[in-house]
């Protein structure tokens, strides 16, 4: 009885309206930038988010690492010496910079094909240390150099697959000195501390991804950028030029692209005006063509990868589903939230808690974005005694139940309330408003989007969804990573050093995540069995033939 | 003039902030509650201070493992699963969580639902019957938590060194925790005169006074037991993977004996986290946090102020040289004088920066929690802050012995860290 009266209570809740994104002002700037302003006016600061749309997806493979590259040195910080008119002296040095920098990766190039050659590497190192050593006396270390810490502000920006978003929060009185130094940021394009982030991101690339994930999105997306590992792209990266980078900025940030948003204490008749005087002013490129990106059938049949990455043992199962616009897209959001949202949702009380097969699970919808078909992503952890074919064989088996069986009322309840919460949560929170108003529009070409789905799911029925999951969630859709922990893995330096040259050499030259998995185990089973001079010289030779490729 | 113009808009924007209620039920709950009517919405947080004779020795893990029993068991006549049916069915969000120095529990929920809310949270934390038969499980999954042994290298080395010493639970210490022990546990911490309730939204104060008071009004403590004496030999765990090779053991705070994580083929990683004392003045964490971090040229020791810790690290390839670089950056940094210039830059950020708390609802209860337990920053104590305090508030911080300090990385390369990576003089 106790269960049934709170049961009703939500039932009947649920009828109440869902707020609508009625606060939305839209504008156009002159130059092309769209503005969203969320009017709050409680608020005694504004959040501002920039998104350009793009992202990781739209890089060319020369240029992979690009957005993550102009996050980080472009809207990382806000440094004063980023943002002054450019002066000759400071150009020099930049080009000084990356002319050494460019010889020194040359030099080291050659090295390793010829150990033996006679290399002015120490003089060129001496030379790159004296031009840094003059261009880090022009910054100031101190955080509170940093114009937007020093009025008390905050800045933070993400690259994504669709787009790339930077995040700003002030007091309100600083709103005209942020439009000027956004405008300011945009023209000039300074990348001052460009080597600084690229030695900086490499060096996370090479330590913090997920391999897992990677595997999983190169095998169930071949071909495509959603299907890139950044990781695997390093020598591209080290290749990258500060002037390269500035050029690819100029394209990819330009007003057409840009969606400005702002929340907070800021009305529009106050705001408008200093918006088109500094960011409306900015110039728009001529050639503002959008990439063409190859299409992947959704059906390339069920495909998988088994690998021994090491670590604990891992399943993971990817769907190729529609992008955020297609009539599916929303039916299959709730089918995501029905298996894996929230503690009582189907594989976390059946498969974690029932019958104790899974330690962890989680569920992630567009993997790695939603512009484009992309994937929706079970991460299973076996628990203790059981398999990865255990587990695969119970997740099939929740599939099936949810495309064949009725929904029980009060479980789609649950979902739903738990859906609509999260909405209500988004509009109260200045920052996640800005998040996504700018991944709706990104995604899915308007920020009208995230309103519709809000609104339109309470007109969603059972039967959408198990339709939606009868057409997606089905084999030859799917694509199934088995992360085996290594047996007996070696902790030889040689084989390491072996397994990560085969890698390299493999992710230059195939594209299936499967194939290439294949090659490198078979690759290291035959290595294995020369003698340890014979696998010295054969990493030698491998190594050498390394090659970046030319941006 | 332009300091005090900054001074005086977020003197202004404060007062546009709702106002902090407080009262105190009669069993000693004590009550925040700031009103707003924006958004049909309600937050609550509760915190239960925790104090260190409440860890009875070699019981490590045990607020931990309490907070797992309270996720598990039945509570109010309600099975484990149905409290969750019960709490998602309204959407409402339970989160719970141990902090540096309390156990916490976060709440959001439609203001519609806050009776329900409130009713439930009330039912967690006082009508929670402790399932034996979910213990063993519960250990285990404790155990598997801490040893992570599939995280990367780097988040081990910072997890690894942001616990405090001796409270690393270990196989033997969660095997020795019985069920008596956490009852123990739960009688002398879970006390109504221990508590903090903070509460946001879209109630009115009569509302709130009176939604406390038919929920958690009837929270008494119960009297403490006596304390637990040592476990004279502790029931290891079955089937619970032996530590990995890394675990720190107790970590060499005292000693200086930096932790050491190997992980081949990674580059070499040095980290140094520093727990922020006590007694430090708020005003001068506040400044210094705004002071310290360093945006270094690579190779070079980075600073950051992570909750409440600050955090030295260095990558190199190498351990060559490495350790006496990050000693001598370490100690750089811990001799910094600060002048009455950096003194009144910080001033002036902080003062406006504090609008941005308008933006972010959960941190105003964070803010109006720190206050009630006397941790706010307070404008008089800020204004009275000279450089010479605040250089000596940043040694204080950076004191040796308070300086817990590690390494991640290749096997060889670890074998280059000295055994003391503490600053030197």
């Amino acid at each position: 009885m106790r269960l049934l009266v709170p049961f009703l209570i939500a039932t009947l809740g649920l009828h109440a309206q869902v707020p609508p994104m009625t606060e939305v002002q839209e504008r156009r700037l002159a130059n092309g930038a769209r503005l969203l302003l969320v009017e709050r006016r409680g608020l005694t600061a504004f959040h501002a988010a920039l998104v350009f749309r793009g992202g990781r997806a739209e890089e060319p493979a020369a240029a992979a690492g690009a957005t993550d590259l102009l996050a980080r040195t472009l809207f990382g910080a806000t440094w004063p010496e980023d943002l002054e008119p450019a002066t000759a002296s400071l150009d020099a040095l930049l080009k000084q910079e990356e002319g050494l920098l460019e010889s020194l990766r040359l030099q080291r190039l050659r090295l390793r094909r010829d150990p033996s050659a006679s290399s002015p590497l120490p003089s060129l190192e001496a030379s790159l240390e004296a031009v840094q050593s003059h261009l880090k006396a022009r910054f100031s270390p101190s955080p509170l150099s940093d114009l937007y810490t020093a009025r008390g502000g905050r800045q933070s920006a993400e690259a994504t697959a669709d787009a790339l978003v930077a995040e700003t929060e002030l007091p309100q009185e600083a709103f005209e000195f942020w439009c000027r130094t956004e405008a300011q940021r945009l023209r000039t394009l300074q990348l001052s501390r460009f080597s600084q982030a690229r030695t900086a991101l490499v060096a996370d690339l090479k330590q913090q991804g997920d391999p897992g994930m990677a595997l999983l999105r190169g095998a169930a997306l071949p071909g495509h950028p959603y299907g890139r590992d950044l990781a695997d792209h390093l020598p591209a990266l080290e290749a990258l030029r500060w002037s390269d980078l500035r050029t690819y900025a100029r394209r990819a940030l330009s007003p057409d692209r840009l969606t400005i948003i702002l929340v907070g204490g800021l009305g529009l008749e106050g705001a408008l005006p200093l918006l088109e005087r500094h960011l409306g002013s900015l110039p728009v490129p001529p050639d503002g063509e959008d990439a063409v990106l190859p299409e992947i059938a959704a059906g390339l049949g069920d495909r998988r990868v088994q690998a021994a990455l090491g670590g604990a043992p891992r399943l993971l199962v990817g769907w190729r589903i529609p992008p955020r616009q297609h009539p599916d897209h929303l039916a299959l959001r709730m089918a995501a939230q029905l298996l894996g949202g929230g503690r009582t949702s189907r594989l976390q009380a059946h498969l974690v808690r029932q019958k104790t097969l899974a330690r962890q699970v989680d569920l992630h919808l567009d993997v790695p974005g939603g512009r484009f078909p992309g994937l929706l992503v079970a991460d299973l952890g076996p628990a203790h005694g059981h398999s990865l074919a255990e587990l695969e064989g119970a997740l099939h088996g929740e599939i099936l139940h949810l495309q064949q069986d009725p929904i029980p009322q009060d479980e789609w309840q649950r979902a739903l309330a738990l859906l609509e919460m999260d909405h209500l949560r988004v509009l109260d929170e200045p920052a996640s408003l800005a998040r996504s108003l700018g991944r709706a529009w990104a995604e899915g070409g308007d920020w009208r989007l995230a309103d519709r789905e809000a609104q339109r799911l309470r007109t969603l029925g059972q039967e959408d969804v198990q339709a939606a999951a009868r057409v997606w969630l089905k084999p030859s859709h799917r694509t199934t990573v088995l992360l085996e922990p290594t047996p007996g893995e070696s902790s030889d330096p040689l084989e390491a050093d072996m397994a990560r040259v085969l890698k390299a050499l493999a992710a230059s030259r195939i594209e299936d995540l499967a194939q290439r998995e294949q090659l490198v185990s078979e690759g290291l089973r035959q290595l294995r069995m020369l003698s340890a001079d014979e696998r010295l010289r054969t990493l030698k030779l491998l190594e050498a033939q390394l090659a970046p490729v030319k941006p | 003039m332009r300091a005090l113009l900054l001074a005086s808009l977020a003197a202004l924007a404060l007062h546009a902030q709702p106002q902090v209620q407080r009262f105190t039920l009669p069993n000693g709950l004590r009550v925040l509650h700031l009103e707003e009517h924006e958004r049909p919405l309600v937050r609550a947080r509760l915190h239960l201070r925790l104090d260190p004779a409440d860890l009875p020795p070699g019981r490590q893990g045990l607020p931990r493992l309490v907070l797992r029993m309270l996720d598990h068991s039945d509570a109010a006549g309600l099975k484990a699963g149905d409290f969750d049916r019960l709490l998602e069915g309204s959407g409402i969000q339970l989160i719970q969580g141990l902090e540096p120095d309390g156990l916490e529990w976060r709440l959001l929920a439609r203001s519609r639902d806050q009776d329900r809310a409130l009713g439930l949270l009330a039912d967690r934390l006082l009508r929670t019957v402790f399932d034996p038969s979910v213990l063993q499980v519960q250990r285990l999954a404790c155990g598997r938590d801490e040893a992570r042994q599939e995280a990367p290298p780097y988040p081990r080395l910072r997890e690894a060194l942001l616990q405090e010493p001796g409270s690393r639970p270990t196989p033997a210490s969660l095997g020795a925790i019985t069920l008596e022990d956490l009852l123990a546990f739960r009688a002398r911490v879970f006390r109504p005169d221990r508590a903090v309730l903070v509460l946001q939204g879209d109630l009115g104060l009569e509302q709130a006074k009176r939604l406390v008071l038919l929920s958690l009004g009837s929270w008494t403590a119960q009297e403490p037991r006596p304390a637990i004496p040592p476990p004279p030999a502790t029931t290891p765990l079955p089937a619970t993977p032996p530590p990995p090779a890394d675990a720190p053991g107790p970590p060499g705070e005292s000693s200086g004996a930096p932790l050491r994580i190997p992980a081949p083929g990674t580059g070499l990683r040095i980290q140094a986290v520093a727990i922020q004392p006590d007694d430090l003045a708020p005003e001068a964490a506040a400044l210094l946090t705004l002071l310290v971090p360093d945006d270094p040229a690579p190779s070079h020791v980075r600073f950051t102020v992570e909750d409440r810790h600050l955090i030295a690290t260095l990558d190199v390839g190498t351990g060559a040289g490495a350790g006496s670089l990050f000693q001598e950056r370490l100690e750089t940094l811990r001799q910094r004088s600060f002048t009455q210039a950096d003194l009144d830059r910080a001033r002036t950020a902080w003062e406006a920066g504090r609008a941005l708390a308008t933006l972010h609802p959960g941190s105003r209860l964070e803010t109006a929690f720190l206050e009630a337990e006397g941790r706010g920053v307070q404008d008089i104590r800020m204004k009275a802050l000279s450089p010479a305090a605040l250089s000596a508030a940043l040694r204080q911080w950076l004191a040796p012995a308070r300086i817990r300090t590690g390494a991640a990385g290749d096997p060889e390369a670890l074998k280059a860290i000295p055994t003391d990576l503490q600053p030197k003089p």
